[in-house]
């Protein structure tokens, strides 16, 4: 399951997931953002996996703000835009770019 | 008199104030060299780590391609960004940068690109926004003098009347910056079309259908050889903060083989993000 956001005037998120047993699971978060240290998207995977795939919006943004070590930047994305990524990879379900 | 401060005079002083960030430095400059898509990678993490550990002065390095190449950022799938059946026909390598950001179609000599080295305390106390307009804002300078109408668009493009010119980078290890940047020279607007795969998601925010719309490669603004304009960009940085050449030493080639062999040259790191 797939999906992306591109923050307006940012940058692109894309998320990649499985759901199993009613869990994230297999996340994969990419794209042309940036983070420092680099070591913050691994983090943000850990933070995803296992969560229950029925969480709002801002319940993801909410887990990965808190998974993020503190003093770390992000840059053209945040954890709404990557909440809204992982909620469009549930909704679109099927894998390849994003449907316009 | 007036009691107040000129707002000239103040605005006078910011720039004095990020002038001497960079002239506190003695810098130095890597010229062009031929290097594979792999060891430019490499060079990046060697040169700054060797800069944070002061056993290198900053250093301003041009980059030679020796071959076509799409560079990944940091963050990049291959799959979303890459359609790894034409780069193969084409005979362009993939290598994966230590800087996040977007991928960027290289041709040999389609392309500008350069790194900037420098302790971290060069950009103290400024935002990664601002010490992304901070390290391009002296070649903004140098492309005005070229008569190019350009200017800096947060977060990293370099921008112009003509169309987007570039984009820049950044990574930070060891106490030291890394900040790199490529500037279109000329585009094969066919192959890199075949070769990137760009989303539709990006697009929608752009506003435009096509991305060969939004560039304006310097030899179409200029109208004058790549050699000539890299040369103008050293020589405008020369002036004004101080720049002596200087060569790779042994040591740091040697380090840079060491991590091609060891990281940017397998797949565990290409395929870092599949």
């Amino acid at each position: 399951m797939h999906g992306e956001y591109k923050t307006p005037g940012g940058k692109l998120v894309v998320v990649d997931l499985e759901v199993n047993q009613g869990r994230l699971h297999n996340v994969e978060v990419s794209g042309d953002f940036f983070l420092y240290p680099e070591e913050t998207l691994t983090a943000i995977v850990s933070a995803l996996e296992g969560l229950p795939a029925k969480l709002s919006e801002p319940e993801i943004a909410s887990a990965i703000d808190r998974a993020t070590p503190p003093g770390a930047e992000m840059l053209g994305t945040s954890p709404e835009a990557i909440a809204i990524a992982v909620q469009r990879a549930l909704r679109d379900g099927a894998e390849g770019p994003a449907k316009t | 008199m007036n009691q107040h401060t000129p707002i000239t005079q103040v605005v006078t002083e910011v720039d004095e104030r990020r002038e001497q960030r960079w002239k506190q430095y003695a810098w130095r400059l890597l010229p062009q060299t031929l290097f594979d898509p792999q060891t430019q990678v490499a060079l990046d993490e060697t040169l700054t780590l060797a800069v944070g550990r002061g056993d290198r002065q900053p250093t301003l390095r041009f980059w030679g391609w020796s071959s076509r190449a799409v560079v990944l950022g940091r963050f990049q799938s291959v799959r979303n960004e890459v359609n790894a059946d034409v780069a193969a026909e084409e005979g362009i390598a993939l290598v994966r940068r230590i800087s996040g950001g977007g991928a960027m179609f290289i041709e040999p000599e389609g392309a500008i690109t350069w790194s900037i080295h420098a302790p971290e305390a060069m950009v103290k106390g400024m935002t990664f926004p601002e010490s992304y307009a901070f390290f391009d804002a002296w070649v903004i300078d140098a492309l005005r003098e070229l008569g190019v109408d350009a200017w800096y668009a947060p977060l990293n493009d370099i921008t112009s009347t003509g169309g987007k010119i570039g984009g820049a980078a950044q990574a930070r290890r060891g106490g030291a910056v890394l900040h790199h940047t490529t500037m279109a020279y000329q585009m094969n607007m066919e192959l890199m079309g075949r070769v990137l795969r760009t989303s539709k998601e990006k697009l929608i925010d752009k506003g435009v259908k096509s991305a060969d719309k939004r560039v304006g490669p310097l030899r179409q603004q200029t109208d004058l050889d790549r050699d000539v304009i890299i040369h103008h960009l050293i020589g405008h940085f020369r002036a004004r903060f101080g720049l002596a050449e200087d060569t790779f030493s042994e040591e740091e080639l040697r380090d840079a083989q060491k991590r091609v062999d060891d990281r940017f040259g397998t797949t565990d790191w290409l395929y870092f993000l599949p």
